[in-house]
Order: C-alpha cells, then structure tokens, then sequence
C-alpha cells in the first residue's frame, strides 16, 4: 500500500504519524490548502461517524466523499459548512473562512413548488453581495447569463422551477452555485437524480471549478463519477475514514473492509485488475 | 345597490370597518403568503388559537382594551413560538407536534379562563369579531401593526424568499438563520393580534391563509403571489362587509372568510396552476420521480 494513503480508526495512530502522512501528500505539497482538518472526530451524541481524521483541501483539487449509508458523508459536509460542530479536533482556513462556501444541497431537500423562475434561482447565489434592497447591477447580470449559459438553462431561465425536469433543476441549482464563485464548492450527492447526458455536461463544469484552482467536494456513490473528475478520494465506513488520491483509496480490500462493497461486489467490479489504477482517469 | 352604499357609508361603525380591513388586508397578505409557502398553513391557525389564553387573560385583567389584548396576545404568541422552536430542536418531537401540543393546552387555558369568568365575556364576538368593536384604539393598533409588517417586510423579503425556497442553503448563507424564522412568527402574531378585533381569534387566519393561496392557483412569481393575494384579501373584505351589514345577526368575520372561501373555489377550478392545467410537464426523466418520491416520504 501506498504511503500517500493516510487512514484514521477508532485506535490507530497517533497525530504525529498522521502528521507525517500528511506533509508526504504530494499534491498537498504542491497546491496551498483551503482547508486543514486535524484530528477530526465526527459524530453525534451517542453515534461517533469515524474518529480522528487529517487531511487538507487543498485549491485545485476535487474530493470525492464515499461511503454506505449512514457513514456520514452528509455530516461531514454539513461539519464543513459549519452547521455543526466536530466531536472532536481542529477546522483550520489557511487563507481564512471564505466569506461564502458554494453548496448544493440533496436535490430532496427542496421545494420544487416555490414561485419563483429558474434566473431568479440563480441570482440567489450572489445574494450575499447584494444584501437585503439592491438589485443585480449590470456586471452580475452579465455573469448570471454566462452562469446560466454554461449550466444549459440559459433558454428556459423565465421558466417557474415546479415546470422543470428533475435534470433542469440540477442545472439550475448549479447555475447558483456558479454565481456563488466561491473558492471552496461542497456538493451533496449531485448526480443522484440525473441522467448520463446532465451528469456528463455537470462534470465538465466540476472540472472548470478544479481548473480554475476551487476546491471541490462532492458526496458520490457512483464510482464512475468519482473517477471521472475527482483527484482524491474520502472514504467514511465502519467507523473510519481513509483519505487519499483516488487510486490508492479506492481499492477492493478497502471498499470492502469499510462496507462499501460486499465482497462480490467488489470482485465483479474489479475483475481481472489488482487495483483501480487502471481505471483511474484523473 | 347604491341606495345600500350609501346607507352603508352613513354609519360611521361601517366607515371604520371597511378602513380598517383595507389596511389589515394589506398587512396580513404578505405574512399569508409566507405561512402558506413556507408550509405553515395550518401553524398559523394553531397560532391564533395559542394566543387566546394572552387575550382571554388580559381581558378578565384589564377589560377589553388595546392594550391588555397586545400585551397578553404578546406573551402568548411570542412564549409559544419559542417553546415550539426549543422542543423541536432539543427534543425527537418536530415543530409541527410541539406546536400542536402546546397551542391545545394554551386553547384549553384559554376557554377554562373564560368560563370561569363568567357571563359578562363576549363569547361570540371574541371567537368570530365583530365590526361594532372596531373603536379608536382598535384603529391605532391595526395601521400601526401594518406600518411595522410592510416595514419588516421591506427588510426581511429577500432572506424570507431565500430561506423559504431553500432553507438549508440559507442556513448556510447567514449565521442566524433563526432571526429569520423568529421575526416571521413574530410578525404572525402581530397580524393575529391586528384581526382579532374584525375577524374573532378562529377566524382571524382566514383572511391570511384563503387569500394567499386562492393566489397560489394564479401566480409563478412571489410579486404575482403579493400583489394578488392583497386583491383577493381586500375584495373579501368589502364583499363580506357588506355581506354582514346586509344580514345583521351574522358575525363579521365568518362572512369575510366566506367570500375568501369563494375566490378560493373559483381560483382552484379556474386557476392556471389549479384543475384548470396539468401542474406538470407530462414528459420528465425516470430521476424526477425519484427524487417526488423521496420527497414526498420526507414530508411524511
């Protein structure tokens, strides 16, 4: 096994060690972190998720957040929004807090009912800088089109969200997102409720955020997506959470150790390979 | 017909209640159109009733003034709304259940109260208004608790349109998210308080709820779910005004609510988002129903 990869456990190793681990991260080395989480413990009152994990984010990188269900994926995003706090351990912002983090929330969570058309979604994003009485001015009105534009809902962007498609709405919320342009993008199960072509088209726009130096990370439970844009992997699982680049994480021994694939699973899906190296595309 | 205008303009009892339901209608639209889309519909009549033991005790206390009706419907509204926020949040029970508990047991209070008082309480006019009622001071407080609802919503409409279309992307959007969610029912109960008068503590959602979402059927934008929803709220005033005036013996409140119940009937047949279309598009991917069903299973 690699020496990149770096796992945290109910008892295994102490915070030098992790430490360590860390600084050997090379693309951490390489690219300046958004994000330093050390020694993260996760849970709730009576439910600890997975105990003491580091590791950065770093700009320019995209995370995938894998895990079955109940492993805490949501938390963890939910933890680095700040909606709740850590059992245990440090959240520190190199750079300081982004004044706005961008996030995308499970598309179940919403009303599409609401009154309102698909522009009037997007601008939600740059609501911040606007505050509670000005509207848009003409610069961000330019950057709502191009945000529209790239997210494919440029043509229906008078359209009220309750005549949309499942795959428009997805589109739309990312056009929020994009107007949010913010350096650290959290985004919960995006693909769960869209088809090939949606996927395909949200993917190119991962990758522009990744290009551009955003850090990205997205909760999957598809691992065809995951390898198809995203640079490291977190997988939470059995009361453990392992970090690292995606092919050394995503291995059959660990995706089954951390109850993410039975056992058969895991040898159909990496039948006549010994590793996900071959799959990997990053 | 303009014999009865006229008739109906020369008592000055008439003159003040149509005034003071051309204002109310203006404040409680927008505090209806938001119960309604924040799926509080029903919250809002639990919270007329929560606040009938603040008036009730106010009442026995200090008469029927304006004063003893703010101050106790006050407390009242106010200590349920936040009783309710801290049992959903520290407790298993959600908002929905700890607001009926705890609205049911200040309704029971409320009644037992009043019946212990004895005879000398307007009962009827106390339950279902009464447009005789509406003096100077009942004035003063409906334009001065419309003067503070059309100011807060000046300041409060964009967070409210933002935490109420996506509440958990709002959370993430501002530190205190609950401000949000507090002042809303703040202002509910205000409006609660400026109806009483005209409408009776069970009626007083009325003119908020059938209004804002006879609107529902009409409107795909929240400035055409407002302005409508104003224009339905004030019609049912004036037609139930006069509806009242007409038949002496019927109390006001039910007969405004009753009109707003007809543009309601018409607006779900007629509407455009009602019977009248299909809500839908017809040709959606497989995900969408996923992701209704899962919807709808959370609403459960």
């Amino acid at each position: 096994m690699s020496d990149r990869i770096q796992r945290s456990g109910a008892g295994r190793g102490g915070s030098g060690a992790v430490g360590a681990l860390v600084a050997r991260d090379l693309r951490g080395d390489l690219m300046s972190a958004v994000l330093q989480i050390r020694d993260l413990t996760l849970g709730y009152r009576d439910l600890t998720l997975f105990h003491r994990l580091s590791m950065d984010i770093a700009a320019g990188t995209t995370l995938a957040v894998l895990g079955a269900n109940g492993s805490g994926k949501s938390t963890f995003v939910k933890m680095l929004l700040g909606l709740m706090d850590p059992l245990s351990g440090s959240l520190t912002w190199p750079q300081g807090r982004p004044g706005d983090i961008g996030y995308l929330a499970q598309m179940t969570e919403f009303d599409r009912r609401f009154p309102i058309r698909v522009r009037d979604l997007a601008a939600m994003g740059a609501w911040r800088g606007f505050g509670y009485r000005t509207g848009l001015d003409a610069a961000a009105r330019d950057r709502m089109a191009a945000a529209l534009d790239e997210a494919g809902v440029l043509d229906i962007a008078d359209r009220p969200l309750h005549m949309l498609s499942g795959g428009q709405l997805q589109r739309a919320l990312f056009a929020r997102v994009i107007m949010q342009d913010a350096p650290l993008i959290l985004l919960d199960e995006p693909f769960a409720a869209v088809d090939q072509s949606t996927e395909a088209h949200l993917l190119s726009i991962i990758r522009r955020w990744r290009d551009e130096g955003r850090a990205v990370v997205l909760v999957v439970h598809d691992l065809s997506s995951v390898l198809d844009c995203c640079s490291h992997a977190l997988l939470l699982g059995g009361q453990e959470a392992t970090h690292g680049p995606v092919n050394d994480v995503l291995t059959p021994d660990r995706l089954v150790a951390q109850g993410y694939l039975s056992e058969s699973q895991a040898s159909w899906m990496f039948r006549g390979t010994h590793s996900t190296a071959e799959h990997a595309n990053v | 017909m303009y014999d009865l205008i006229v008739e109906m303009w020369s008592f000055a009892f008439m003159r003040r209640a149509f005034v003071a339901t051309t204002v109310l209608s203006a404040s409680v639209a927008p505090v209806g159109a938001f119960l309604v889309l924040r799926r509080l519909s029903l919250a809002g009549e639990a919270m007329a009733h929560a606040i009938t033991p603040g008036i009730v005790i106010g009442f026995v206390t200090a008469g029927l003034s304006v004063m003893s009706l703010l101050v106790g419907g006050l407390i009242a509204g106010v200590g349920v709304a936040i009783l309710t926020a801290f049992l959903a949040r520290r407790t298993i029970l959600r908002s929905d259940a700890s607001l009926a508990s705890l609205y049911l047991i200040a309704l029971a209070v409320g009644i037992f109260i009043l019946s212990a008082a004895g005879s000398a309480v307007p009962l009827k006019s106390f339950l279902f208004g009464s447009i005789l009622g509406i003096d100077d001071a009942s004035m003063v407080l409906v334009g001065g608790v419309a003067t503070v609802t059309l100011l807060a919503f000046g300041v409060l409409l964009r967070p409210l349109i933002v935490s109420t279309c996506d509440p958990v992307f709002f959370e993430t959007q501002t530190r205190r998210p609950w401000l949000v969610d507090q002042g809303f029912m703040l202002l509910l109960v205000l409006n609660l308080l400026a109806a009483f008068k005209t409408l009776g503590t069970l009626m007083a959602v009325g003119l908020m709820i059938l209004p804002a979402t006879a609107a529902r059927y009409w409107a795909s934008t929240i400035t055409g779910q407002l302005v409508l929803g104003f224009l339905f709220a004030l019609s049912s005033c004036w037609i139930g005004l006069t509806l009242s005036y007409l038949f002496p013996d019927t109390p006001s409140g039910p007969a405004i609510v009753l009109v707003a119940g007809g543009f309601f009937l018409f607006s779900a047949i007629f509407g455009p988002l009602g019977f009248g279309r299909r809500m839908r598009k017809p040709s959606v991917s497989k995900g969408i129903h996923i992701a209704q069903i899962q919807q709808e299973e959370r609403a459960q």
